[in-house]
């Protein structure tokens, strides 16, 4: 092993956001222009380690056939035949999904720039924090250290929701985290569960997840009434934690409240990365380990994904605040991800996973950007605000160009994903499946279609509203009140009472470095989508192959 | 292996050692003008660590003292407890008499130094007591200091109600719990632990006497047990007692009696286990665990005055400590599992469990008591033109940490960790030690299939209440964070509590940082002190290594 191996390399790039954070709590008495930064040169020193590291893992044959790749271990909780350990890894599956944790963190870190001026210290160390864990959580391969750093995200976000979010914050924060606590609660039990079954049969307690994906092969739990339907039992149980967390229309009452609360740091985050936690969970336990229950459930989470698309676009429509507007598409476009999940043939899930990156880039992008107007005109609501594009045409640009990307136009990113799933959806329902499931499918695939439809028609509605027609100045008081309360409340430091000048009101150099890497990669993927399919095609063949064969549905 | 009377005392040296420090802090503080006792009780706490360090590792039973790695687990979790309740109640007691004025506490600190002192001794010979009338012997060492340390410490109404209410529930615990040694005096015929066991081992499946005697002792020693957990049904003291007295008092109280409640339930267990085993007993278990910890954490949700919010928590979490002595209950009797195994996780499953909780959850509060102790007031409501300055408040509620983030940033952070280890959110302590009790209640008849009133559904459903309970606990401990973080304030805290409750606060951090950072440690020691307790169940773990063949009999 040379001296820089991409083992140490990983452990590197895990632990940069976590010294960064230590460095902006030692600037804490510089003020804030130290502390952002430093909290900039640490998310950027960590984008560009985790960059290479992925250069580095595309270099490597043996990476992009489907073996992990960078693996560290340490021990953690070894005794006797109990092991947990700190290990960690990369492989195809998760590859892109800890580029975009890392991406996504310098934008997050640049939309707050001029929006936190109230303790910076706390909001940058707990983003930072909340980076490492965000970057664990998709590196972990052990149970444990997954499970830790999937639940320890709700901590730093919690706080950066209760503290600087808006009017209705401390709410919204308690809500968000006690939600989505008593859905994982679950998922830890299923967890332990599959453990405790590969322990029966080998005799050692091992976290290690690749062992239970091969154990849970050899010995799969059973799915029959002999064995008490053990493995859909544990699968409902994974199913709890990861419904709240995509989250699976009836299970998304959270994500509104916090996404409209949450400043646009944490926003940024949430939407673009911790949305997909429950996908990747799906992806690396239930789809692998418990391939017969996923089967028998797929059709009615496909149909829970379809209900999320229609439902989020409909209530997405009505939406008079912008931000609420974008945290409804957000359900829609996460029921997206759940169909081509549960559509399960391989054209589906592989368009499921792209589009967890694309929504990534492209709610991010508008969340940081509602936030950006949010500063601006100190409103969201889409009837007191006009007229932008004269006044900003960058930031109009920008506004259109992720609106295009999440309401799939050809050429950028979304329009792959989101073919992709709709192609192999269709392809669901021609693969041998009984004349009812046929019809069912098919009809299901249709309103996913419309979905579509409806999706453009919320964006662009809300686009046209915003942008253009008449210049309007948002009326002082009523646009005022929010900020207002932030003054009394102290959470928002220093909005001042007014609306931005003109010359002052287009994007600024930093609000520029927060956008313009997400456009890149939304034009990027969208125009050469193999170069992001391609390296993750083994990995997640390999993992949804037990479920996908199970389901008989076609298999390439 | 049998020994003098002398090498018995030679077993009792750190008890002994305890007794003479608090004989050093009573004679000094009575007629040498010693000021000051708690250093006296540190140092002889100390000592008394060193003394158990230097005994032998081997385990030793004499004359009703068992020195094993049980009681070793016990003793040492007594003096590092008792450690740092001696920072918060001395941080307290500092307190106490700025509030008063200075002199009128003189003296004090040297009988309230002795009395702790003593309630360690006791504690610790229960650990160690391996026959009925030493065990009865160091419970009323406990609980009579208890008594006098309620009293000494507040001298308002409310005070005097809570060590009143305190006094005469622990007197009826007591005697419950006496009831339940006659019990097992009449099934053994002996005092001795070791003998009565053996006579339960041949006679429980033929004698009758034993089989009504041995009910009613485990019915009634739970009821005992209960009342030091502060467990339902004895659960209804906490409140009221943890408000009228002092932090210090309050973390006494929430943690130092449920080392107690522990040992008596695993002596009991590992007697139940040789014998046959009545189902009655992990059932009974099962039923309190689910019903203490939801009634605890529901009752939580509710309370705005800080204090009895945390009794509510004790509540809550004495309810997972049994969720560990039931899954012990349950599988230490012969036979229990098909494969020979009673665990994966720890050689004694769910004891070794509840051990490891039990001193997560004791750092915790302890940290918790200690940062309120150290926090003691906060500033009243005042502008220098509306007359004199009102007396400051000492931090009761909730509301009172209002702001705190701003004000005392170190407390704020420090009393956020212990809420989120309470919470068991990972990786903090308090999220390996559930993972611990989750683990073994889960693995309880692994093999058989979940059927309706089957062992195995009743463990399962624990482990389902229990995770649900974590969800709602989850709910009060924030509300405790949202305030320091989300709230603002224009009353800063005093923080004139004295120093050492500040420097528990930080001893208690670091030890949950230690923890949270490598569990290995405490993990061993906790496995190592459950098995030696249950030789029957251990017995078989520490040989068995699942092979091949053995693969292959599991279904």
């Amino acid at each position: 092993m040379n001296g820089f191996s991409p083992s140490s390399h990983l452990l590197l790039t895990i632990a940069a956001p976590l010294v960064g954070a230590v460095v902006a709590w030692a600037l804490g008495s510089r003020g804030v222009s130290a502390v952002r930064q430093s909290a900039a040169v640490s998310a950027v020193v960590t984008l560009g380690l985790a960059g290479w590291l992925i250069v580095r893992f595309l270099g490597d044959a043996a990476a992009v056939s489907g073996l992990p790749f960078a693996l560290v271990e340490m021990p953690w909780l070894t005794e006797g035949i109990f092991d947990v350990k700190l290990s960690l890894g990369l492989d195809g599956l998760s590859l892109w999904m800890f580029g975009l944790a890392a991406l996504l963190s310098v934008t997050a870190v640049f939309v707050s720039w001029d929006a936190v001026k109230d303790r910076p210290v706390g909001f940058y160390v707990l983003l930072l924090v909340l980076e490492a864990a965000m970057l664990g959580v998709f590196a972990a391969r052990d149970v444990i250290l997954f499970y830790t750093c999937f639940e320890f995200t709700l901590v730093p976000l919690f706080f950066l929701i209760g503290i600087w979010g808006h009017d209705d914050r401390r709410r919204a924060a308690a809500k968000f985290f006690i939600y989505t606590l008593t859905g994982s609660v679950f998922t830890f039990l299923g967890l332990l569960a599959i453990v405790l079954w590969n322990a029966s049969h080998s005799g050692t307690v091992t976290f290690d997840i690749e062992t239970l994906t091969d154990a849970m092969k050899i010995n799969p739990m059973p799915m029959s009434a002999e064995g008490g339907w053990l493995q859909m039992i544990v699968f409902l149980a994974l199913l709890a934690g990861f419904a709240v967390k995509v989250p699976i229309v009836p299970f998304h009452t959270w994500l509104p409240l916090a996404h409209v609360e949450a400043p646009t740091g944490g926003s940024v985050d949430l939407a673009g990365v911790l949305l997909k936690l429950g996908i990747y969970g799906f992806l690396r336990f239930s789809l692998p380990m418990l391939p017969e229950a996923t089967a028998v459930a797929a059709p009615w989470l496909f149909g829970l994904g379809v209900t999320g698309i229609i439902y989020g676009a409909l209530v997405a429509l009505v939406q008079t605040d912008l931000k609420r507007l974008i945290a409804y598409s957000s359900v829609s476009h996460m029921g997206y991800i759940v169909m081509g999940l549960f559509a399960l043939t391989p054209v589906a899930t592989e368009g499921a996973n792209l589009q967890l990156i694309n929504h990534g880039i492209s709610s991010a992008g508008l969340f940081a950007l509602v936030g950006m107007i949010y500063e601006r005109f100190h409103t969201r609501n889409i009837a007191s605000l006009g007229g932008i594009a004269s006044k900003a045409p960058w930031l109009t640009v920008m506004f259109m160009l992720f609106t295009f990307s999440s309401i799939g136009l050809p050429g950028l990113n979304g329009f792959v994903g989101e073919f992709m799933i709709l192609a192999g959806s269709f392809q669901r329902a021609w693969s041998g499946v009984s004349p009812v499931w046929q019809t069912a499918y098919l009809a299901m695939s249709l309103l996913a279609v419309v979905g579509v439809v409806l999706g453009a028609w919320y964006m662009l509605w809300a686009v046209e509203r915003v942008f253009f027609g008449g210049s309007r100045e948002p009326p002082r008081d009523h646009g005022h009140d929010a900020a207002a309360s932030h003054a009394t409340t102290g959470s928002h430091g220093s909005h001042g009472g007014h609306a931005v000048p003109h010359d002052r009101c287009d994007l600024r150099w930093h609000e520029l470095a927060a956008l313009l890497p997400l456009a890149v990669f939304a034009i990027w993927i969208g125009l050469a989508p193999a170069t992001f399919l391609r390296p993750a095609f083994a990995a997640r063949m390999r993992l949804t192959d037990p479920a996908a064969q199970v389901a008989q549905a076609p298999t390439p | 292996m049998n020994a003098t009377s002398l090498e018995t005392f030679s077993l009792l040296a750190p008890e002994i050692v305890l007794v003479l420090a608090a004989l050093v802090a009573y004679l000094g503080g009575a007629f040498a003008g010693l000021r000051f006792g708690w250093l006296v009780a540190a140092a002889g706490i100390v000592a008394a660590m060193a003394v158990t360090r230097g005994q032998a590792a081997d385990p030793v039973f004499s004359a009703g003292v068992t020195v094993d790695a049980f009681s070793g687990f016990i003793r040492w979790t007594v003096l590092a407890l008792g450690f740092l309740l001696c920072l918060v109640q001395s941080g307290d007691l500092f307190a106490s008499a700025v509030s008063r004025g200075p002199g009128l506490h003189r003296g004090g600190t040297c009988e309230e130094a002795g009395t702790f002192l003593l309630l360690l001794a006791g504690l610790s010979l229960v650990g160690v007591a391996g026959d009925l009338v030493l065990l009865f012997a160091g419970l009323e060492l406990v609980s009579i200091p208890t008594y006098i340390l309620l009293g000494l410490k507040r001298t308002d109404a409310r005070g005097q109600e809570a060590s009143l209410k305190y006094f005469f529930l622990s007197l009826v615990a007591s005697a419950i719990f006496l009831y339940a040694l006659v019990c097992l005096y009449g099934i053994g015929g002996s005092t001795d632990l070791q003998a009565i066991a053996s006579r339960l081992q041949t006679e429980a499946a033929t004698n009758r006497t034993v089989q009504v005697l041995l009910p009613l002792a485990i019915g009634m020693a739970i009821v005992g047990a209960a009342f030091r957990l502060a467990a339902v049904p004895m659960h209804f003291y906490a409140p009221d007692v943890y408000e009228g007295t002092s932090p210090g008092n309050a973390a006494l109280l929430s943690t130092l009696p449920k080392v107690a409640g522990i040992v008596i339930l695993a002596r009991l267990i590992a007697l139940v286990g040789s014998g046959t085993s009545p189902e009655l007993f992990w059932r009974l278990a099962v039923v309190l665990a689910a019903v203490t910890m939801t009634v605890g954490n529901v009752m939580a949700l509710w309370q705005k005055n800080l204090r009895r919010l945390l009794a509510c928590s004790s509540i809550a979490h004495a309810g997972y400590l049994l969720v560990g002595i039931a899954v012990a209950a349950a599988v230490s009797a012969p036979g229990a599992t098909a494969d020979g195994r009673s665990s994966w996780l720890f050689a004694a499953g769910g004891l070794s469990a509840t051990l490891f909780y039990l001193t997560t959850y004791a750092l915790a509060t302890i940290g918790l008591f200690g940062a309120i102790a150290y926090l003691g007031h906060r500033w009243p409501e005042w502008t220098s033109g509306s007359g004199p300055r009102p007396p400051r408040e000492e931090i009761t509620t909730v509301d009172d940490l209002d702001g705190l983030s701003s004000t005392n940033p170190v407390a704020a952070f420090a009393l956020a960790v212990f809420l989120l280890s309470l919470a068991g959110i990972p990786p903090l302590p308090g999220f390996w030690g559930k993972l611990t009790l989750a683990v073994s209640t889960l693995e309880v008849d692994w093999n058989s299939p979940i059927t309706l009133g089957s062992r195995r559904c009743w463990f399962v459903g624990l482990a389902v209440v229990l995770v649900i309970n974590a969800a709602i606990a989850a709910a009060y401990y924030l509300r405790i964070i949202a305030a320091m973080y989300f709230k603002t304030t224009k009353r800063g805290v005093q923080a004139d509590g004295g120093l050492t409750g500040g420097l528990a606060m930080l001893a208690c951090l670091a030890l949950v940082g230690m923890v949270t950072i490598q569990p290995r440690g405490l993990f061993t020691a906790a496995s190592r002190a459950g098995e030696s307790i249950l030789p029957q169940a251990a017995a078989p773990a520490a040989q068995v290594s699942l092979t091949p063949e053995s693969i292959a009999t599991t279904p």
